[in-house]
């Protein structure tokens, strides 16, 4: 659940995806969900040369398994904040492991 | 033709009259003007809106039919019988009281409602001769006696006539004649339609104004028949459908197709609406009953008098409406209602009335096109749907409802944290996530709001039958057993269940049992040598997460602090306090402990001090505002002696010390590590020693002089950084405190001139960048904080020990663009005043 918790406060803001086959799309972060599916908006494909296909496209659905990264936009990342989630997450699977 | 003919050698309106031709030039309106609008008496505007309606003039509602006393006189024999007739044999219809009861206020209609009237219509009728019972005479000579009307009345034009006939041509007719007010000029205009009928925007304005001056109001009102009938038959409805915002006289004389043209223009799509929504016009009685009038065909072309005598003697003749022998009678008079209805309309509310009629039919198509497929899903159906979408929503939501806001934050914690600190892109994060549902509801009921009311009989329930199912739904959800597994009994595999919250893992690594694990651990531990730095590195991290999920706990309570005590709580709430508060000091007293700040202090140890271990990992320094934010007075003081002692073995100090004098020695990382103790650590311990007594900060300071190596220390951007903070609260504290007890006085001079003393040999060092790094703010700080405090004697000594470098920052700051020199010279100002100097007296 953390990461759908973190993409959740990127909605609106402007990411890339890079998919496992190499695209990589830059757009704004319209939704995601618990799978990590991923809709962009105003989407421009970085290298649109190789990807005229692409060059048409407005908006995508992508389904989480196909990401192979996410670039974030760092001002809209609160570190400290997510430290601590990642601490209260690990924290929640040591006491599942544990019962 | 005749405005062309007019002869006058002076013609004023000439450059008008060239205005269709679309020559700019010819349009300079001071050229052509001749003063005579002056003489034009405008001041009877004021009721113009009155007259011609405030809805701004446009070709469509406007329309091109003006002759209204005219066309109104050739029925009114109609009209009034049909009045009287009305009146005596129906209820008045319910259809539009209040409109119709409105309109002849306004209508101009009211002198033909004198009953004397009729007599001398028919009177005047008469004298064109034209017998009741043969139509097609009349129409066959009527076109050569208008023609002769018309050759009679020339060259006489009034000024009133002439305005009009401007404004005819104007692109942009600002009148909106009416019969009663505007009568001469809708008048002309009339005529210059009947006459033109066949291509009238081509001609338009260009008709014959002398025959108009010849026309007197309501007596020559037998001429018009002649003129309508001398309309070709095609341009018939053309004609009406035009007319159609001012058309009293023309429904009246041609009643049923109008009528029905009305009723079929309208609304948008009129094939459609009659069609299919028989209800919408049914609301109006009359124009079904049109649609299937035989006479309408009869009616376009007959003479209009012919038509009147007809009906009359029809109605004279007759007994009952339904009389069998007269087919037309009974549609004709069924009919009467509605013209009279229309009529009695000003022009305003007949428009409007049609505008709301086509409204009607429009929606009504609109609800037939949306109610095609009515009925398609049962309530059941939808019901079903309802549920699946809300169990959606349920396990979406990571099933959040399940233990409310807490474990929304539990499982949510970032996006509930974030959203809250920078504003929430959604919801609250504190709402109640059982919201969810209820939102989900509202929007539901709120959109099928009007369909219920307009079916109050199952609306309603339905909705709530719904909630309730959503409710139950919700409920189902929530219960559903949590088994993440089942197994078939006899099966191989077992079969896994995933949602949301937990995925189905792809992966089942069996996990070593805890005690095995713990026993590895120790054997491990065993085995390696106690103070092994890597193990030494692991223990200070897990000493951080220690402290961090201390610290977790911690706010987590915070928020769950109970209500303030006042006097009248209730020994419940106290109770609660109590526990609350033995938890909060449970939890500080862990908190201390994994700090570690209570270890003893080992000076030999090779190891650094467990609290200053973790203050050299970046997590460490952070910890520490937020520890102490939960820490009281006397542990903060504690942490603070702590930094102080092991000040030379703090990260920060050692490894920033310039081991060269080669400025920038330092490591990207350690300038980074220096960097986040600033902005972490000093913040904190500054804001604690600013509120320490003197004899803290002379404690502190000893501490200081006692334990660290000074030099060293005073080399470092944080070393020089703490130091400046005692030195100046110290001031501060004398400053603002006259009376200060002098013992304790006297105990920090004695430190401080010892520390004058250890640093006045390295005071040029103390400047560890180069002269053209603007980086050295920190050690003028620290100087004047010395300079403030020190003797004359002592002030002298720190001038001299930094003379060379307050000459060459001026020098250089010389060279510098204006805003760079001002900056350095402001700081090195910051010591120059300390010591009562300044930079400009170095000029």
């Amino acid at each position: 659940m953390l990461f759908f918790s973190f993409f959740k406060t990127l909605v609106d803001h402007s990411v890339t995806v890079e998919l496992k086959n190499d695209i990589s799309i830059r757009g704004t972060l319209k939704s995601v969900d618990q799978y990590l599916n991923i809709k962009l908006d105003d989407i421009s494909v970085v290298d649109d040369l190789h990807y005229p296909h692409l060059s048409s496209v407005k908006n995508v659905f992508i389904r989480g398994s196909v990401v192979r990264y996410v670039h974030l936009p760092a001002g809209s990342v609160d570190t400290a904040l997510l430290e601590d989630a990642s601490r209260r997450e690990a924290q929640q699977v040591t006491a599942k492991a544990k019962q | 033709m005749a405005f062309f003919g007019f002869s006058q050698p002076n013609d004023p309106f000439a450059g008008l009259s060239g205005r269709p031709d679309g020559d700019d030039d010819a349009l300079n309106f001071e050229d052509t003007y001749d003063g005579l609008g002056d003489q034009l008496d405008e001041t009877d505007d004021a009721f113009n809106d009155d007259t011609f309606g405030s809805a701004p003039a446009t070709q469509q509602n406007i329309g091109k039919d003006f002759d209204f006393s005219g066309q109104t006189a050739k029925i009114s024999t109609t009209l009034q019988e049909e009045q009287m007739l009305y009146t005596a044999r129906q209820p008045p219809p319910k259809a539009k009281p209040t409109v119709a009861s409105k309109g002849p206020s306004r209508t101009g209609y009211e002198r033909y409602v004198d009953p004397g009237y009729i007599p001398a219509l028919e009177a005047n009728a008469s004298i064109w001769g034209v017998g009741p019972k043969k139509p097609e005479a009349t129409v066959q000579e009527r076109p050569d006696q208008s023609a002769g009307a018309h050759g009679s009345s020339r060259k006489m034009m009034s000024l009133e006539e002439v305005e009009a006939a401007m404004r005819s041509q104007s692109k942009k007719p600002v009148s909106l004649p009416d019969a009663q007010v505007s009568g001469s000029s809708s008048q002309m205009y009339e005529q210059q339609w009947h006459q033109q009928i066949p291509t009238p925007q081509q001609q338009l304005g260009v008709g014959e104004p002398a025959q108009i001056l010849q026309r007197p109001h309501p007596p020559n009102v037998p001429m018009h028949p002649q003129f309508h009938q001398s309309l070709p038959q095609h341009g018939q409805p053309e004609f009406a459908a035009r007319s159609q915002p001012s058309p009293q006289t023309q429904i009246l004389q041609r009643q049923k197709p109008v009528a029905q043209d009305n009723f079929n223009r309208v609304p948008a799509p009129p094939h459609t609406i009659t069609r299919a929504q028989p209800q919408s016009v049914q609301q109006q009685p009359q124009p079904r009953q049109i649609l299937q009038n035989p006479q309408r065909l009869s009616g376009q072309g007959q003479p209009l008098s012919q038509h009147g005598h007809g009906f009359r003697q029809a109605e004279m003749h007759r007994a009952p409406p339904t009389g069998p022998s007269h087919g037309r009678v009974p549609s004709h008079h069924a009919v009467v209602t509605h013209p009279e209805q229309l009529l009695q309309l000003s022009e305003e509310d007949r428009a409007a009335f049609l505008v709301e009629d086509a409204k009607r039919a429009k929606r009504n198509h609109k609800i037939l096109m949306l109610s095609r497929d009515n009925g398609l899903m049962t309530p059941q159906d939808k019901n079903f749907i309802t549920r699946i979408q809300l169990q959606q929503l349920v396990t979406a939501t990571g099933g959040v409802d399940d233990q409310g806001p807490e474990a929304a934050l539990a499982e949510d914690f970032y996006y509930q944290v974030y959203s809250q600190i920078r504003g929430a892109p959604r919801q609250n994060p504190h709402q109640p996530a059982s919201q969810f549902a209820q939102t989900y509801l509202f929007q539901t009921g709120g959109r099928y709001g009007p369909q219920g009311r307009r079916h109050p009989r199952g609306g309603d329930n339905h909705i709530q039958r719904m909630e309730q199912q959503v409710q139950r739904a919700v409920e189902a959800a929530k219960a559903k057993p949590k088994n993440k597994q089942l197994v078939i009994e006899g099966s191989l595999g077992k079969i896994s269940f995933s949602n949301s919250k937990t995925p189905k893992p792809l992966l089942n690594i069996k996990r070593p049992d805890t005690s095995d694990m713990r026993q590895q651990l120790t054997g491990r531990q065993a085995s390696r040598p106690e103070n092994s730095p890597i193990a030494d590195r692991r223990q200070v991290l897990r000493n951080i997460e220690g402290v961090y999920a201390t610290l977790m706990r911690l706010e987590d309570h915070e928020r769950h602090s109970p209500p303030h005590l006042n006097d009248s709580s209730d020994p419940s709430t106290i109770q609660e306090h109590k526990d609350w508060q033995q938890r909060l000091q449970s939890l500080n007293q862990s908190l201390w402990h994994q700090l570690k700040v209570m270890e003893p202090i080992n000076p030999n140890s090779p190891t650094a001090h467990p609290f200053v271990a973790m203050l050299s990992h970046p997590k460490g320094k952070k910890a520490i505002p937020r520890v102490f934010r939960h820490i009281d007075n006397q542990q903060r003081l504690t942490i603070l002696t702590m930094i102080v002692v092991h000040m030379d073995s703090l990260d920060v100090i050692a490894q920033a010390v310039p081991i060269t004098e080669e400025p920038a020695s330092l490591s990207r990382m350690v300038k980074e590590e220096v960097e986040l103790f600033a902005q972490t650590v000093i913040p904190s311990v500054f804001g604690h020693i600013n509120e320490s007594p003197l004899g803290i900060i002379t404690g502190l300071l000893g501490l200081v002089l006692e334990r660290t190596n000074i030099p060293l220390v005073a080399r470092t951007k944080i070393g020089l950084s703490l130091l400046t903070i005692l030195i100046s609260r110290a001031e501060l504290l004398k400053q603002s405190n006259p009376e200060i007890d002098p013992a304790e006085w006297k105990q920090w001079m004695v430190d401080y001139d010892s520390l004058f003393d250890t640093l006045e040999p390295y005071l040029s060092l103390l400047f560890t960048t180069a002269i053209n790094d603007a980086e050295d703010v920190y050690v003028w700080q620290f100087l004047a904080a010395m300079g403030v405090g020190a003797s004359p004697e002592q002030q002298q000594r720190l001038v001299i020990g930094v003379k060379d470098r307050v000459m060459e920052t001026v020098k250089v700051s010389r060279a510098l663009p204006q805003e760079m020199a001002s900056v350095r010279l402001g700081h090195v100002n910051l010591f120059m005043r300390a010591i009562g100097l300044d930079v400009d007296l170095l000029g």
